[in-house]
């Protein structure tokens, strides 16, 4: 794993899931990708699991700061994200429709997860926090095996080989 | 004789186990922190997220302005823009609310003299760095004068009031959130409206002998120390029975102006310190 690469890339994501998204959002919800959930996604799938389990844990923190209640998505990103490590050692997730099930689940699992996280701090939640939770997820996985390409270009890994990093 | 050699029986190392345990580690110890994290004081870590507002301040405002500039609804000529009228409405309740409120003072204290509203107050003109349902962050913080609790205007009307805050930032908390609860005032009527978490806020126990219409303005009552005069808040959008209690209005308020496309704001600091 190139880390400073690795920071690099998670600071731009994380600026422009700040930032720029909005563009892009969709519907009165505002339904906009989760460019953290599909970063995750990627390196638990093209890395080995100590360095997947760091990223996971790395993406939640990003997520955590731009979002209300710190922990929350630190936990659900590295929970989910260590889980889905460990399950593309078993199964191979190289194909496009399996990388958008995963991104699709994982967020899913992860929104569930940060937002009972959430109430617990006694923070403030999104209206509609279910459909938002889907139709992020959704969105997520229709856009995120297209943004593995540029990603692995970035960290300088070959994604159709199905050897680990 | 010769010596006999035994051989121990030595189990080979099982180096799959010898990695397992430090990756059963790795994931303990990130998990530790993040609940750490989660149990922390907010105050503690919110410095994570104003230290992240400010050090990437400069290209959060522009995806900010790329992405209120690409939502934008094209300008017709010789008419304002929506939120010009908006602010000039706004401006105008006030103004309207605040000739109604010196007409009764005089009425009832003729002969006093009075102050007039906002007088001895600072506005602290403020930058929006990021918008979202949990709030905005803004450019400004303690250095400049800012505390806890705060009015926050926006296009002439309250949105807020500070909630959060650190050295060069501050977070305010807007009067849609849930958590969120402001004295107000519609007619005569004295209230409390709360945040519903759908861009709007809710009027609850109401009595419906009280006449409330749409379209009636609603005003943040004054706080002394932090708000001098009487500023509108929003209008009342749906005014109808309670399904719970008919006895009671079920009062839903809409924001006096569209919060998420706030590019700047203006900290009410009363009595500013020269």
């Amino acid at each position: 794993m190139r880390w400073l690469r690795f920071a690099v890339l998670i600071s731009l994501v994380t600026v422009l899931q700040a930032g720029l998204t909005d563009i892009i959002a969709v519907s009165r919800l505002n339904i906009k990708p989760d460019l953290l959930l599909i970063l995750m996604v990627f390196f638990a799938i093209h890395y080995s699991q100590p360095e997947a389990i760091i990223a996971s844990f790395a993406v939640g923190f990003a997520a955590d700061i731009i979002g209300s209640a710190m922990g929350t998505r630190i936990i659900s990103f590295g929970l989910f994200g260590t889980l889905l490590a460990y399950l593309s050692g078993i199964i191979s997730i190289k194909k496009m429709p399996y990388q958008s099930l995963a991104i699709f689940i994982c967020g899913l699992l992860i929104g569930v997860t940060g937002h009972f996280l959430t109430l617990i701090k006694d923070q403030p939640t999104a209206t509609n926090v279910y459909a938002v939770i889907f139709w992020t997820s959704a969105y997520s996985s229709l856009l995120g095996p297209f943004l593995f390409l540029p990603t692995a270009w970035w960290m300088r890994i070959k994604t159709h080989r199905h050897e680990r990093h | 004789m010769a010596r006999q050699q035994t051989k121990l029986w030595v189990p080979k190392r099982n180096k799959r186990r010898l990695e397992s345990p430090s990756q059963k580690m790795l994931f303990t110890w990130l998990m530790l922190g993040g609940i750490i994290f989660l149990l922390a004081p907010q105050n503690l870590t919110s410095k994570f997220q104003f230290g992240f507002a400010r050090i990437f301040q400069w290209p959060l405002s522009i995806g900010r302005n790329i992405s209120l500039s690409a939502h934008m609804e094209p300008q017709l000529t010789d008419v304002v823009s929506r939120r010009k009228y908006d602010q000039l409405q706004n401006y105008l309740a006030n103004v309207t609310e605040e000739l109604n409120r010196e007409r009764q003072k005089a009425e009832e204290l003729s002969g006093l003299r009075n102050r007039h509203s906002l007088e001895g107050a600072g506005l602290m003109l403020a930058e929006v760095i990021t918008a979202s349902a949990d709030g905005l962050v803004i450019n400004r913080g303690q250095n400049d004068g800012l505390q806890k609790g705060q009015f926050v205007l926006g296009d002439n009307s309250v949105i807020g009031t500070i909630s959060d805050i650190s050295p060069r930032t501050s977070k305010i908390e807007l009067v849609t959130e849930t958590t969120s609860s402001t004295a107000v005032q519609i007619g005569e009527l004295k209230t409390v409206l709360h945040g519903d978490g759908k861009d709007s806020a809710k009027v609850q126990l109401v009595s419906i002998k009280h006449k409330i219409n749409i379209g009636d303005n609603v005003y943040a009552c004054k706080k002394p120390g932090l708000l001098d005069a009487t500023i509108i808040i929003g209008t009342v959008a749906q005014c109808s029975r309670s399904e719970e209690n008919p006895l009671l209005w079920d009062i839903t308020v809409k924001p006096a102006c569209n919060i998420q496309a706030l590019n700047d704001v203006a900290v009410i600091i009363m009595n500013p310190q020269k």
